[in-house]
């Protein structure tokens, strides 16, 4: 009865939580899906209840985005209880000589254990193994669409994505483009460009920076201090080409925290000017960033650049965070403004000395 | 890793390198951890940055440290740990990584070279000696492992097999020639055969399994086996220097077993020893075990995810006793204690309930499990004890 009523014209419904990798492939998938000729049905915003259940479910030492990825998926069963398949793809590396964290590897294994969980669309990249199109083909195929459908959605989608990633790199927020994504509606950057006086680069993983309930909407607390944020996925291209060597025997392996590396090389060296201060925000737990940050933390105290590690959980207090960012706004700022008099003052000595040359 | 300084010590003794083998996993090594590491990195991290910094300060000037480039911090170990204690002011020491990614690659011979200095074809004879005694004392030591775990269970006066274990592990680090290094196996048979066993005993049978450094290292685990040991508990540990080195030579067909077994939950290694972890515990439900002893560090990514696996899937379907410990620097001995004692009781109990239920006598509980299970040289441990 299901089949006939499904080619009856209507469409296979497919969940996908909103958290995790949503907030780095969400417009990639959506794309994907959408030439498959699948309808998306998206979990709301994270919010105290999915956290809730997302924690009851999974067990403690698990880091907070991978129980807030339970929570979601719980909700997305319990409220669709038509859907047909719950989208969590197997990210296993996706550039060659590279891997994502354990957790991502085993993700649809653990998610399909969950009571009542329907089928999950197996969409595995794992470019050391087979290209991202044959994943693509092997989604289509277990959706009823021919091989040529799959590699034209997977071709489409990819283009989609490029164009995503340099509207980002244009400098509009991720949260902004996502909202566009969803919406179907073109890549316009917002009307009115936020200012500041100072600028912070902003890192951290996507979903620990762009989930605004798990960090407490820090973008917005920075901003209402008169902070520029700007984030790995605005920066230009170019940084990301040439891999950084930590030590002359060490791969690194992990895809995100070789960017969050390239890009505070960039910052160390180079770019040095550009920013004022860089924050790092971690969740408690996090495997791979443990060790990052602490490589990070070292490399600021040698060239000298304000840094702040932020570690966040599900207890995490308002009242704390908030003091924590504008004694570290107010830090900076005074570091700035004592700067920019000292090289003020260098200026007119010089030019004094200029003068008295003349004469 | 526990006892097995014993075969890495020879390893480099064959090179004509002095070896400063650093104290025992302790708590001032572990203070020091803590103290220089970042704040949630895993337990093994911070126990071998404590070992580091007492062999630096014993003098040694050359550190040696697996590398592996999987998906788990492992990775990461050598060259962080380099950073730190450069920080820490060690100017003077040499950290070179021993790439144990797949052993069959022989990137460990060009790390050997440079480790010994050795250049041109005189090294070979050299190198070929040191991977062999290498290789002998690590089987060894596993043997020992292995007699260690049952005998712990039937010895009549506590403590006895614990003596025995330190004298045989000092005995093999003195043991330096081939034909005796042959011989030891039978050594090591001799010496349990002194003990005073009471072979009337029906103990439990617990696997142990987890995360490598975490199980092998008494100190960190809160020597586990020995406690369960003394609790009347026979001990199966697979898990050893030997069993993951034949590993890496792809040679050990017991753990492309164990993968087979775990591929329907996890088709993938991702890192740790998350797949054989889940393997062996199907294995052993299957092997008529009473129960199983999962260790691991805090926050271990992959083992945290055959955590969530067994105890929400594999739990239900195989129905084997589970005790998980989850180790770091704030381990309290007696809550240790309190816990393994209930797990005890829980088998207990459970073996009373299928003695009544099942009508079968426990003299054929035991023909049953050992008809399954064990090696050669277990079963030839075991006939020590029959026979006694």
């Amino acid at each position: 009865m299901e089949a006939t009523e499904k080619t009856a014209g209507t469409k296979i419904k497919v969940g996908i939580p909103r958290a995790l990798h949503f907030y780095r492939y969400f417009p990639f998938w959506k794309k994907l899906l959408e030439e498959l000729d699948v309808e998306i049905v998206l979990t709301t915003n994270t919010n105290k209840k999915i956290v809730e259940e997302g924690v009851t479910h999974g067990f403690g030492e698990l880091c907070i985005p991978v129980k807030i990825y339970y929570g979601h998926v719980m909700k997305l069963i319990r409220e669709n209880p038509a859907l047909d398949f719950l989208f969590v793809p197997r990210y296993v590396s996706e550039v060659k000589e590279s891997f994502f964290c354990p957790k991502f590897l085993s993700l649809p294994d653990v998610i399909k254990i969950i009571p009542k969980a329907p089928k999950l669309l197996n969409f595995e990249v794992n470019v050391k193994e087979f290209p991202i199109a044959t994943a693509a083909v092997e989604l289509a195929k277990q959706l009823g669409k021919s091989q040529s459908k799959g590699l034209n959605a997977y071709k489409k989608a990819q283009e989609y994505f490029n164009e995503y990633h340099k509207f980002l790199r244009e400098g509009a927020s991720v949260n902004h483009a996502l909202r566009l994504v969803e919406r179907d509606s073109p890549f316009t950057l917002p009307k009115k460009k936020h200012k500041g006086d100072i600028k912070f680069l902003l890192l951290g993983h996507a979903y620990n920076i762009f989930d605004t309930f798990i960090n407490l909407d820090f973008q917005k607390k920075l901003r209402d201090q008169g902070v520029e944020v700007f984030t790995i996925e605005n920066l230009p291209e170019s940084i990301f080409k040439v891999p950084v060597i930590v030590n002359k025997r060490l791969r690194n392996y992990w895809i995100h925290e070789e960017e969050i590396m390239q890009s505070i090389r960039y910052f160390l060296t180079k770019g040095r000017k550009e920013i004022d201060g860089v924050v790092f925000l971690v969740s408690f737990a996090c495997g791979p960033d443990s060790l990052i940050s602490e490589l990070i933390k070292r490399d600021m105290k040698v060239v000298g650049l304000p840094f702040l590690e932020i570690i966040m959980d599900e207890h995490s207090g308002e009242a704390g965070l908030l003091t924590r960012v504008e004694s570290f706004v107010e830090m900076v700022r005074r570091k700035k403004r004592k700067l920019l008099e000292l090289e003020a003052k260098q200026r007119i000595e010089a030019d004094q000395k200029i003068d008295t040359s003349l004469v | 890793m526990g006892p097995n300084w014993v075969a890495f010590k020879t390893l480099f003794e064959c090179l004509d390198l002095e070896v400063i083998v650093p104290d025992p996993t302790n708590r001032a090594a572990i203070k020091v951890g803590v103290k220089y590491s970042p704040e949630f990195v895993c337990f093994p991290f911070k126990a071998t940055l404590g070992d580091f910094k007492n062999a630096l300060d014993k003098g040694a000037d050359t550190l040696v440290m697996a590398i592996d480039c999987g998906p788990c911090r492992f990775g990461f170990y050598a060259s962080v740990q380099e950073r730190l204690l450069r920080d820490m002011g060690y100017d003077n020491f040499n950290l070179i990584p021993l790439d144990q990614a797949d052993l069959l690659q022989f990137h460990w011979v060009k790390s050997l070279e440079e480790i010994s200095g050795l250049e041109g074809l005189a090294k070979y004879p050299k190198f070929v000696k040191a991977v062999m005694f290498f290789l002998k004392k690590a089987k060894l030591l596993a043997d020992i492992q292995t007699a260690e775990g049952l005998f712990r269970a039937y010895e009549r006066n506590q403590g006895d097999t614990t003596r025995t274990v330190k004298d045989l592990l000092n005995h093999l680090d003195q043991t330096n020639t081939l034909p005796e290094l042959r011989k030891f196996q039978s050594f090591i048979k001799d010496a349990f055969r002194q003990l005073d066993v009471d072979k009337s005993r029906h103990p439990m049978r617990t696997a142990i399994s987890g995360e490598i450094h975490i199980s092998l290292e008494p100190y960190v685990n809160l020597d586990v086996r020995r406690k369960l040991g003394e609790m009347g508990v026979e001990i199966h540990q697979n898990l050893s220097l030997w069993d993951w080195i034949t590993h890496k030579f792809h040679l050990n067909y017991h753990r492309k077993w164990l993968e087979h077994l775990s591929r329907p939950h996890v088709p993938m290694d991702i890192g740790g020893e998350c797949v054989w972890v889940l393997g062996e515990y199907i294995d052993r439900s299957r092997g008529g075990f009473s129960g199983f002893v999962h260790c691991y560090p805090f926050t271990c990514m992959p083992e945290v995810t055959a955590r969530t696996i067994i105890t929400n899937k594999l739990k239900k379907m195989y129905d084997l006793p589970i005790i998980f410990f989850s180790f770091d620097e704030q381990s309290g001995q007696e809550g240790f204690r309190t816990r393994l004692e209930a797990f005890v009781d829980l088998m207990q109990s459970r073996r009373e309930q299928m003695l009544k239920t099942q009508n079968i006598t426990i003299e054929e509980i035991s023909k049953k499990f050992y008809d399954s299970n064990g090696t050669k040289f277990f079963h030839e441990c075991l006939k020590i004890i029959q026979n006694n």
